[in-house]
């Protein structure tokens, strides 16, 4: 059956002057995957940190699995809980463990008895391949291991959807493939996902639809193979053609 | 040495003087845990407020702040002490009557709640944005972001500095002599006046240094090495 994970009606947002998004649509369903591209300054990373709270909107509506996050009345932390959300520059906890970085939303958000949170971060980070750092700090970690935890500890939440912003912007080039793998194997599995990014080879093996932004509208959407081999607006030839 | 020694440094005064002051160094010792432990509560409650989203709680919390820098302690000391008990005195209402000791605590907490405001609100802006939204993006509600995130940070970036609070203290408890505290200073002096001689003088700067010198190694080691705030303690 057909879900609808996700779906913005003419959401409009600014920083005082400066429009960011000009009425934006979008409908996501379950299972999902949507890859947004776009020079920088387009929106995309905006649109994402609207779709979970983090920045307010002015104008329109933002509706997560049937709630309004935009309703004053919606609790945002508890639909934030259903929304996981990895970022350029990571943001691990520094001051704890692999481990506990994972485990620590799961205990003190969502209430779980130590053991049983130690034992679902234990079996992510099987999952993205660093059982053997558990114990680390996130700074003994190389920015590919920082961001694959980052990954586990927002899977850790057991979210509905996520979100990845720019999430391998951060990397040395030799470190991206690791954790593209991990998402690629997140998006196989039926994740629904929101992926910023410029690597258009993700979005041609997983992407179930391309998304091409720019002054915060979006331009152009598509399946993601022929949108590459064949764009039909003029800004999105000139962007492809640049970073392809 | 002769005079000089005979005055400032009299072997025997000395001797006589020490005990007595280090008994004074409980009264000291108490005025330091009770004033740092309500000053540290209340600093970081009025950096809390100054960071907060509501405008008006930020104003109070800047005019706390402003109002007790901008205040001498020597003055907050005599209005607490001789300034309540004189109006308590006339209208009967006796709880602004207050001991020297518990009224060098009030006045305290309060000048050093203003400094340990800038202080504790200093480490948690220093702490990236970024740790924040992590946090909140997790279902964190403000309040167990800032608690199990962003606090924990930023109280290891403020220990060289409230190190410094914590010295700047021990100095400022001679101030309570002037509302008849037993502290060290004020015995001293009481010493000096029986002995007619300086050396009890010579004994309480012995006293002091003893605790201030370790200290400012201390802080001054802290803020040499406070290098990436993300380094766990003890690596």
């Amino acid at each position: 059956m057909r879900r609808v994970m996700i779906q913005l009606e003419q959401v409009h947002k600014h920083f005082g002057q400066l429009k960011v998004l000009n009425g934006i649509d979008l409908e996501v369903t379950k299972g999902e995957v949507i890859v947004i591209i776009g020079p920088s300054g387009s929106g995309k990373s905006t649109m994402l940190r609207c779709v979970n709270g983090l920045e307010p909107i002015q104008k329109g509506r933002i509706i997560i699995e049937g709630d309004d996050i935009t309703d004053p009345k919606t609790d945002q932390n508890k639909i934030r809980q259903r929304i996981g959300m990895v970022f350029q520059s990571f943001n691990l906890f520094p001051h704890r463990t692999v481990l506990d970085n994972v485990t620590l939303a799961p205990i003190k958000v969502q209430g779980k008895k130590k053991a049983e949170a130690k034992q679902i971060g234990e079996e992510l980070l099987v999952r993205v391949g660093l059982a053997d750092k558990a114990k680390d700090y996130p700074d003994q970690l190389s920015g590919g291991q920082q961001q694959r935890v980052a990954i586990a500890r927002a899977l850790a939440m057991q979210p509905d959807m996520m979100l990845f912003d720019e999430v391998t912007s951060a990397l040395d080039p030799e470190l991206v493939a690791e954790v593209l793998n991990v998402m690629k194997d997140l998006a196989l599995g039926g994740m629904t996902m929101l992926v910023v990014t410029h690597e258009m080879g993700f979005a041609r093996e997983v992407g179930t639809r391309l998304m091409f932004m720019d002054e915060g509208v979006i331009v152009e959407e598509g399946d993601p193979r022929k949108m590459i081999a064949d764009p039909q607006e003029e800004r999105t030839k000139k962007f492809l053609g640049m970073v392809l | 040495m002769g005079q000089f020694g005979r005055y400032y440094f009299n072997w025997d005064i000395l001797r006589d003087t020490l005990p007595e002051l280090l008994k004074a160094v409980v009264v000291v010792v108490e005025l330091l845990v009770f004033g740092l432990f309500f000053a540290f509560i209340l600093g970081l409650l009025i950096s809390l407020m100054r960071i907060s989203r509501v405008r008006i709680i930020r104003w109070l919390a800047a005019i706390y702040v402003d109002f007790f820098r901008g205040l001498p302690l020597l003055l907050l000391l005599t209005f607490i002490y001789y300034g309540l008990a004189l109006v308590g005195l006339q209208t009967g209402l006796r709880f602004l009557i207050l001991p020297p000791i518990p009224a060098a605590v009030v006045a305290l907490s309060l000048c050093y709640a203003a400094y340990s405001a800038e202080i504790f609100r200093a480490g948690i802006e220093s702490i990236h944005r970024g740790q924040m939204e992590a946090a909140r993006s997790l279902g964190m509600t403000y309040g167990q972001a800032m608690r199990f995130v962003i606090l924990p940070q930023a109280i290891k970036i403020v220990i060289p500095p409230l190190t410094n609070e914590l010295i700047a203290m021990i100095k400022d408890t001679a101030l309570a002599s002037v509302i008849t505290t037993p502290e060290i200073l004020f015995r001293a002096r009481e010493i000096m006046g029986v002995r007619a001689n300086p050396t009890p003088l010579t004994a309480a700067a012995i006293i002091y240094l003893v605790f201030t010198i370790p200290l400012i190694r201390v802080a001054a080691r802290l803020e040499k090495k406070k290098g990436s705030p993300g380094t766990p303690a003890g690596m």
